[in-house]
């Protein structure tokens, strides 16, 4: 077990191969939760979720609670959610609209920026007693990327545009499908939990390699998935059955890494521009009205299938939506995906994705709780102290530059998206304060 | 509203296409759903009804449990409390005929890794109120209390709620144009399930 006294964390991480100490170690994983979920910028929420003015939704990052509020002056404020006078929890919705925050305990109030608007009973407070001193905190930094709001708990380190980089273009192809040039996140979300470390499902966005195993239940028998989105005439394919082999369009995928351990798998088989069905059509009919034919058929050309903002974030572009990883502890994790709305889409078209994400990714679906029981079942795997070592090394030295992403290129069927996130996890890791 | 499927149906080409929607008012909103509960009507075969729709699910019987439906019949179990429709929000589950059919084939494969080793489960349905009766298009609206124990590995679980059916009478028994379950936990994170509640 870890305990600190391992000469260098860096020992943990080898090539090809991690120690399970990673997954396993409750000590790890506060480090974790300072040293990489307080540093990095963390998605907290989007505009589209707090539309007016006093309107919030509370989360958490490095599981301290936090509430994201639309300030009087139009601007997105992220606020600790904890009394400044004795610690108590302020707003205990999820969601909701707020013009004073106003805490349970004591009745101190505070504005939608934080400031301390009224202590009651203030002539028993100290003669030297300033309110102003008593605002909620306001984390250290925020940030905003076409609705996408980020936050970080630390005034230096990374900006925000050095920390995105160029995923820049992974969030952009997203909302380009938007007719309006705006996605919508106000179409509920599904939670679910696992018991197992959340690296697992952190790993498992861009790893290609274990569909067609994993996920064998959802292909018929001659290996081609289910149709998952909206008019879809089949989903992909998956396996090779005359060869008994992984598809060759699938093997012909590609995974994509730069700094911070961000990452993507490129699209092979989307193919949007040869769906059909009615909401489709009237969808890209709406697109191409706003955007113009040629501009359309680019943007149904997406060139990302999923992506990862490391440490929690990802998106996916097969059965669009948003999701976020939260820690709980060590071997327990919950997730949260939000399925999208594209603005200015026809309704038709935003129910179909909504409808088939209850399909691919609720805590009911055929896709999504196949990967739950893999995670689980690998926590469980890792009790064993007879093999400390997790391997990681499929494709180790066969990662190529990519000149037009500015990336690091390899096989999505290998392990590089793994070890650069292993890599940027010593990064945090290995960082001083 | 129209489901369509391919004419010849096959795992993995099951065309999941939506055309039109239900009426406004085919959901419940069970926060706001107010019990009128009809005197004068025998509630017997609606309870038996509910019972053994309910023990098709214990006993894994899910293509006889398909079967109850109308061809438009859905399955729905929403993600809020307060959720009107399935279609502007994220549901637990939304099932109608092509998702079932996908769901039911999907279970019956051999390498479906969240059922091997399978869950068990016991369904209890209970305070079984007829809320409308239209007997002359032979069209009810039940509604229930329902709780469903679920074992699979050393670990139990209770899922139970409020659930609604819209009935629509047979020659002799009833088939299914809506089965509406509100969970009393639904909001909050789940552990994966698989089979219908």
């Amino acid at each position: 077990m870890f305990n600190g006294t391992h000469a260098r964390i860096a020992d943990l991480v080898q090539p090809g191969r991690v120690h399970r100490d990673v997954y396993t170690d409750p000590n790890l994983f506060e480090l974790e939760m300072t040293r990489i979920f307080e540093k990095a910028w963390i998605f907290v929420g989007h505009d589209s979720q707090i539309p007016g003015v006093g309107d919030f939704v509370t989360s958490e990052i490095a599981r301290q609670p936090i509430i994201l509020i639309r300030h009087t002056d139009g601007s997105p404020r992220v606020l600790i959610n904890r009394c400044s006078h004795r610690g108590a929890k302020v707003i205990n919705e999820q969601s909701g609209n707020a013009k004073t925050l106003t805490c349970l305990y004591h009745g101190w109030s505070f504005g939608s920026d934080g400031k301390c608007l009224g202590v009651t009973m203030p002539e028993g407070c100290s003669p030297s007693f300033q309110k102003e001193d008593y605002g909620l905190s306001n984390v250290a930094r925020t940030a905003n990327y076409r609705g996408f709001i980020f936050a970080s708990l630390t005034p230096t380190g990374p900006s925000f545009e050095e920390f995105l980089g160029p995923m820049t273009a992974n969030i952009d192809d997203l909302v380009d499908r938007a007719p309006d040039g705006e996605i919508l996140l106000d179409a509920g979300v599904h939670r679910y939990i696992y018991r197992g470390n959340w690296k697992l499902q952190v790993e498992n966005v861009l790893d290609s390699y274990h569909v067609p195993f994993s996920h064998a239940s959802t292909v018929n028998k001659k290996g081609q998935q289910f149709s998952r989105r909206e008019g879809d005439k089949g989903g992909a394919q998956v396996v090779d059955q005359e060869k008994k082999k992984t598809a060759d369009s699938w093997r012909g995928r590609r995974s994509y890494v730069v700094d911070f351990g961000h990452g993507w798998t490129s699209n092979t088989q989307l193919k949007d521009n040869e769906r059909s069905s009615p909401a489709w059509d009237a969808y890209k009919e709406s697109l191409a009205s706003k955007v113009g034919v040629d501009r359309m058929e680019e943007i149904l050309t997406p060139e990302f299938h999923n992506t990862l903002l490391y440490p929690n974030t990802s998106i996916m572009g097969l059965n669009i939506h948003v999701r976020v990883i939260k820690p709980l502890a060590v071997d327990l994790t919950e997730v949260n995906v939000y399925p999208i709305r594209l603005k200015g889409a026809p309704d038709e078209m935003n129910f179909g994705n909504i409808r088939l994400l209850n399909v691919t990714h609720s805590a009911s679906s055929f896709v999504q709780t196949d990967d739950l029981e893999a995670f689980r079942r690998t926590q469980e795997g890792l009790r064993s102290r007879q093999n400390e070592w997790i391997d990681i090394s499929r494709g180790l030295g066969e990662e190529q530059a990519d000149s037009h992403y500015n990336a690091t290129s390899e096989s999505a069927m290998h392990e590089m998206a793994v070890r650069a996130q292993y890599s940027a996890w010593l990064n945090y890791l290995n960082a001083s304060n | 509203m129209r489901w369509l499927l391919e004419p010849n149906i096959r795992p993995g080409l099951i065309i999941l296409m939506l055309q039109t929607k239900m009426d406004q008012n085919f959901f419940i909103s069970a926060e706001d759903f107010v019990p009128s509960g009809l005197a004068g009507i025998d509630r017997e075969p609606f309870e038996l009804f509910l019972i053994l729709e309910a023990r098709l699910l214990d006993l894994r019987k899910f293509w006889d449990w398909k079967n109850l439906y109308t061809e438009e019949g859905v399955y729905w179990v929403p993600a809020s409390p307060n959720q009107k429709d399935p279609y502007k929000e994220a549901s637990l589950f939304f099932d109608d005929a092509p998702v079932m059919i996908t769901r039911f084939v999907w279970l019956e494969q051999p390498r479906i890794q969240i059922k091997t080793p399978p869950s068990r489960s016991v369904h209890m349905v209970s305070n079984v109120i007829v809320e409308t009766a239209d007997n002359e298009a032979g069209e009810y609206l039940i509604s229930s209390t329902m709780s469903m124990t679920e074992y699979r590995q050393d670990t139990q679980r209770i899922f139970s709620g409020y659930q609604f059916h819209r009935l629509v009478k047979t020659k002799d028994s009833f088939q299914i144009r809506l089965k509406q379950v509100n969970l009393v936990n639904c909001d909050s994170a789940f552990e994966a399930m698989a089979v219908p509640i």
